[in-house]
């Protein structure tokens, strides 16, 4: 039979993830350029790119790189060695730059200036006021920060720190012929690198800071002329361990080579075009940094400073207007939690709808009387989090509070390790990660001693425990106090505390032991519906997909004629239009406002529907390599919601892309169809729902900029 | 409602299980929770257990008292099986536990852990009684050893303790390399020789169709494969497939794909071949796994002391049955146990108020006066010593060590002199409660005999009343009593000195 030859695992039927990473940094820079979208909503686009390519650099590339310099042969999903994508991605991230800056040189900073926002180039075209304000408030303000650093025969090269600003210069004695020495000074990070100007008619005037130092650099080295100045960032493979993502091969090879690797060496350098070459020759030969991974930069390097142009007062209409969640019909403010779960599970859709309610369940848990034990895994919190609060409330009132937190989230570490301290001087049993795994899932336990028995509350989630992203990214709560998932939910906390697997799961799938096989057997189920004649239909929503095995077996689904319908906001390793492979899949992407974060599959089994929901991706590193939770919705009004919610983000036509068999994401032709963006509707549907008026929100709170997965 | 918490220390695994136990609901598992640890090794091996193992045990043990604590529990029972019992300085490490973590963990004979386990077998209800109905063996497989106890016509034949636990056999096995395929013709070898006369003497003829398996191992993987939801009833076919397959596919293998070490892959092959020996044995065609284990026994113990859970199996009868097949097996005459029976229960239950004792002590006399004879099928004239040593080496389900050593004390006091504390405790453990049980019953015991002197039952109605310093026994029979009056003497005089009561026989003679 043909049937039986294909070959599933053909590299040539996958994409490589880091450049599905490029397309997708992509799409969110495609925001930035939509003349749709609020001018300073675009700018914040931008800084996410800038923000996210930093963050791909450092995990990444750096990882790339690590292989490259241990010899590691072994080709990825689509066929391709370390060497082979570095070298292809060099092409496509300097493409990707390149578009970032014309995004700002071209559309941003000209629509700013029409806006009566002007951003001051260089401080040559500073005005005569402007100029003896930006020197005194470098002699008041930044040249008390600042550590000039010269080189020179006993002045060995600095250590330039990795993702800083700097400004490097070359300069000669004064009165002195010859040797050119190299001078280098921080931009500081502890002051604003937007400075406003003081005020003129036109409009309102900035400068960045860099500028004002090289303005005033010869301030700094008083012995010496200034030849020429320009700023520069590197960024470093430093002191990151292994991602988890790399295959236990690859942290073994790696381990032998331990000598081979480069701790800390440079693997981009930014500068400014036009740099002057002397000065450019001097960086590469002190960084050790080869031409391909420089990057002459046309404007202000690090755009993530746009980030805090967003924030700035004053061009509010110019703003999407702030989200304000709603409240869940269920639970309006001020509602016994425990109360409105015994009466039916409830799911939560966030940010459209509150998060509070989620918080409240541990405060009122933490005060409640009968409560017996609170349990619960965090994996990245907010820094002030309203959660720890409660949880530490919950132990020093004699509940039970067990916490896993989870230390090796990404970027996190330190933050999380402080407030853990502090939640186990309040008596709470922490557990700090498990060994080799690292525990992604959202679960929290509250068990209650009640009239006739103990009954056992469980959230489960998508998304992080953490207030500030729950407004930020869309995800989904389930409440419950269904006796099953309870004992389940015992379970999982027994495992994470050490103690022997139960013996048997009710209703949850936990990776990295079970999950992956689930996933696979729930795929395989429909295409054997397929081949039976009874259709087969797969709906999933995740934020990445690129495991093999999950790809391999939606191929073969599509091949017996499932259809598949993917909602994959990131990284997608699947190609679809394959003939005889992947016709019968379709992919898209939605890069909105809010970050798309839920994790939501249906499967049609033959008319008799399942809808899960996880912590998970289909990625290895989330089926292999973590603690992660799958839980099946079965209460067919429940059911139902999360079908809608799938429904609206297939029929999205306005912040949806969809995938080509090209390889190329494109949006949707929309001619003779009314634009529906998926979103917006969901923030209509919750405000009709929600009976109460939402939660009352302070308009002055700043939100906190969060890093995004 | 009571929340109890059970824990097992077992020989390969630490576990505890939260219930709630109520009236309405009976018994609700909240919480289960299992820390391996490996202490049948060590003991099996050694004797001793290692102060590393000590030292993990006290730190899960404390953890399990927070555990306790955060459940808010009303009770627990913590029961040691047989690493535990066969540690040789058990007693002070128990007592170094129970310094160190506040939990008192009791040793539990073998028989009463066997009793407990088929307790949380028959706590299942309806589909135990109709297990029985057919010709059954519960096998009971631990660390240390396998209990096989067979039913026959819905009662409890014989119960017999086999040192083939899958621990013990795996210790062995460890000192001889050998393929997975030649494993299962050593534990053959192993086990022939005590499964051979396992046969000759109890299942030969009979008829058995069901297997009740106990056990944690191969338990946890039937249900793996089985899934939970479909019940946890096994064809003997299906699996005699599994067991194929173990036998196939390479321990690694199936580790992986069961999710497990490799460790307990081999626990479980041991276990299926152990199984699979006892069905070959005995032919039967159904293996029902039912997922229970000690820890829903001793909850259910404790339930039915707290008076939540009543009715379902007679466990008393299970023991009188048992003993009454001993009692067969050594040819002891039926018509005149029941006639003793019927005497000292008559007596024990007129005379209350003298004696002071409970339920327990009732089945003890029942049994003793059951097995009062068992010895002369080894020595007439030795009587008392060889039912003495009969019953200590005979397993009586459900009866504790001590309460089988007191029952055999009895037996012999019944027709050796009796000794008194300062003797008897220089050669058992038994302390001086117990002892002074021993004497009551001991005194009753033989005044009931001496009312049968003659064999012949004439004294089956007796009525007892108590009246200040006399215990009238009033017969209502036509037959000639001299003899028994005669020689009444002589067997009071032990019942006096016990209870400073009198016996007296009167005769009452219906006029038809």
């Amino acid at each position: 039979m043909g049937e039986k030859k294909k070959d599933f695992r053909n590299p040539e039927y996958y994409t490589n993830r880091e450049m599905s990473w490029v397309l997708f940094d992509h799409r969110v820079l495609s925001e930035a350029r939509d003349k749709n979208i609020p001018l300073f909503e675009r700018l914040k686009f931008l800084s996410i790119t800038a923000s996210n390519l930093d963050e791909f650099f450092m995990v990444r590339i750096a990882s790339l790189k690590d292989m490259v310099h241990a010899g590691y042969q072994k080709r990825d999903i689509a066929g391709l060695t370390a060497a082979e994508q570095l070298e292809k991605l060099n092409v496509q991230v300097h493409e990707l730059v390149d578009l970032q800056y014309s995004t700002y040189n071209r559309s941003l900073l000209p629509l700013l200036e029409q806006n009566g926002l002007h951003v001051v180039k260089g401080h040559e075209a500073l005005n005569e006021k402007e100029k003896q304000f930006v020197d005194s408030y470098f002699a008041k303000d930044v040249y008390p920060v600042l550590t000039p650093m010269a080189v020179d025969s006993s002045r060995p090269f600095p250590l330039i720190r990795n993702k800083s600003l700097n400004l490097g210069a070359l300069v000669t004695k004064k009165n002195e012929e010859g040797e050119l020495d190299f001078v280098t000074v921080q931009v500081p990070s502890v002051l604003p690198r937007i400075v406003e100007l003081p005020g003129s008619v036109e409009g309102r005037r900035v400068i960045l800071l860099e500028e004002i130092i090289e303005r005033n650099m010869d301030k700094l080295f008083l012995n010496y002329d200034i030849v020429c100045v320009h700023p520069f960032r590197i960024m470093r493979n430093a002191d990151l361990t292994i991602e988890e993502d790399e295959a236990a091969d690859l942290l073994k090879e790696i381990e032998k080579q331990l000598k081979k690797r480069q701790w800390g060496e440079a693997i981009r350098l930014e500068v400014e075009a036009g740099i002057d070459k002397r000065l450019l020759k001097k960086l590469k030969k002190e960084l050790n940094i080869d031409t391909p991974d420089v990057y002459e930069i046309d404007g202000p390097l690090d755009l993530t400073f746009l980030m805090k142009m967003y924030g700035m007062s004053g061009f509010e209409h110019l703003k999407t207007p702030p989200h304000v969640p709603k409240a869940h019909p269920a639970l309006p403010a001020g509602t016994d939690i425990f109360e409105a779960v015994r009466k039916e599970d409830i799911l939560l859709h966030h940010p459209y709808q509150s998060f509070t309610p989620v918080v409240d369940f541990i405060r009122q848990a933490a005060k409640d009387e009968n409560v017996l034990a609170i349990k619960q895994t965090l994996y990245r919190v907010s820094g002030n989090s309203p959660i720890i609060a409660a949880l530490a409330e919950a132990a020093e009132n004699g509940k039970q509070v067990t916490c896993l937190v989870e230390l090796k989230a990404r970027f996190d570490e330190e933050n999380n390790i402080v407030w853990a301290r502090m939640l186990e001087k309040a008596g709470c049993h922490v557990i700090y990660g498990l060994v080799g795994l690292k525990t992604h899932s959202k679960i929290t336990l509250v068990v209650r001693k009640e009239e006739d028995g103990i009954r056992r509350y469980v959230h489960l989630g998508t998304g992080n425990y953490n207030d500030s992203t729950a407004k930020l990214y869309t995800d989904i709560g389930l409440l419950t106090c269904n006796e099953s998932i309870g004992e389940d939910a015992t379970a999982v906390f027994n495992m994470l505390s050490g103690y022997s697997e139960p013996l048997h799961w009710n209703k949850l799938t936990l990776a990295p032991l079970w999950l992956k096989q689930k996933f696979l057997y729930l795929i395989g189920r429909e295409t054997e519906h397929a081949k039976a004649g009874n259709g087969g239909k797969i709906i999933a929503k995740m934020n990445s997909l690129c495991d093999p095995d999950v790809i391999a077996a939606l191929y073969e689904a599509s091949a017996a004629g499932v259809k598949i319908d993917l909602i994959v906001r990131g990284i997608c390793c699947l190609r679809v239009g394959i003939p005889g492979i992947s016709e019968n899949i379709s992919v898209r992407s939605i890069v909105g406002n809010f970050l798309e974060h839920s994790r939501i599959f249906y499967f049609a089994n033959n008319d008799s529907e399942e809808i899960y929901c996880a912590s998970a991706d289909w990625m290895p590193r989330n089926l292999e390599r973590r603690v992660e939770i799958l839980f099946p919705v079965e209460k067919p009004e429940l059911k139902e919601e999360l079908k809608h919610i799938l429904d609206c983000q297939l029929r999205d036509n306005v912040k949806a892309q969809v995938l080509t068999p090209e390889g190329n994401y494109e949006k949707i032709d929309r001619r003779g169809k009314e634009s529906f963006n998926s979103q917006e509707n969901f923030c209509e549907e919750a405000a009709k729902k929600a009976v109460i008026p939402a939660e009352e929100e302070n308009s002055r709170v700043f939100i906190p900029q969060t890093h995004h997965e | 409602m009571k929340v109890f918490a059970a824990i097992e220390v077992g020989s390969y695994e630490l576990s505890m299980i939260i219930f709630e136990i109520s009236v309405k609901n009976k018994m609700r598992k909240i919480d289960h929770i299992r820390h391996k640890i490996n202490l049948g090794s060590e003991t099996y091996a050694t004797g001793k257990l290692s102060y590393e193992k000590v030292d993990e045990l006290c730190k899960v043990l404390k953890e399990f008292k927070g555990i306790m604590a955060g459940y808010k529990v009303d009770a627990y029972r913590a029961c040691g099986t047989s690493a535990v019992r066969e540690m040789e300085n058990r007693d002070i490490v128990l007592e170094q536990i129970a310094q160190k973590t506040g939990i008192h963990i009791e040793i539990l004979s073998n028989s009463e852990q066997r009793f407990v386990n088929y307790k949380s077998i028959a706590a299942k209800g309806e589909e135990f009684n109709k297990m029985l109905e057919k010709g059954t063996i519960i096998l009971d497989i631990g660390g240390g050893s396998i209990q096989v106890s067979l039913f026959d016509k819905g009662t409890l034949n014989t119960t017999q303790n086999l040192k083939l636990g899958v621990l013990r056999l795996k210790e062995r096995l460890d000192h001889i390399h050998s393929s997975t395929s030649a494993r299962e013709v050593l534990i053959e070898e192993l086990d022939n020789a005590q499964l051979s006369v396992l046969y000759k003497l109890y299942l030969k003829d009979k008829e058995i169709e069901n297997i009740i398996l106990v056990d944690d191992y191969l338990t946890f993987f039937v249900n793996r494969m089985i899934g939970s939801d479909e019940g946890r009833y096994l064809p003997v076919e299906r699996f005699k497939t599994y067991l194929d397959h173990f036998k196939e596919v390479s321990t690694a293998e199936i580790a992986q794909q069961m999710g497990m070490s490799e460790d307990n892959v081999t626990l479980i092959f041991i276990s299926a071949i152990l199984v699979n020996r006892i069905i070959n044995l005995t032919g039967a065609k159904l293996i029902w796994v039912p997922g229970s284990n000690l820890c829903e026994g001793i909850a259910y113990e404790y339930a039915e002391k707290e008076k939540m859970v009543s009715g379902g199996h007679d466990f008393e009868k299970d023991i009188l049955d048992c003993a009454l097949q001993i009692s067969k097996r050594y040819m002891g005459s039926r018509k005149r146990a029941e006639t003793l029976e019927s005497l000292t229960m008559a007596i024990f239950d007129g005379t209350k108020k003298m004696h002071g004792l409970g339920k327990r002590e009732r089945l003890y006399l029942q049994i003793a006066a059951i097995l009062h004879d068992c010895g002369k099928y080894i020595s007439m004239v030795n009587l008392g010593e060889c039912s003495y040593q009969i019953i200590m080496a005979t397993e009586i389900i459900g009866l504790s060590h001590k309460e089988r050593e007191m029952i055999a004390n009895i037996v012999r006091f019944n027709h050796d002199d009796f000794k008194y504390f300062d003797v008897l405790s220089k050669e058992s453990a038994i302390d001086r409660q117990e002892y002074l049980t021993i004497a009551k019953l001991t005194a009753i015991l033989r005044i009931a005999n001496g009312l049968d002197r003659s064999h012949k039952q004439k004294f089956k109605d007796v009525k007892v009343n108590l009246k200040d310093n006399e215990l009238v026994l009033t017969v209502d029979t036509k037959e000639d009593i001299s003899l028994e009056k005669g020689l009444f003497a002589d067997r009071a005089e032990f019942f006096k000195e016990v209870f400073n009561v009198q016996p007296v026989i009167k005769q009452k003679r219906t006029l038809y």
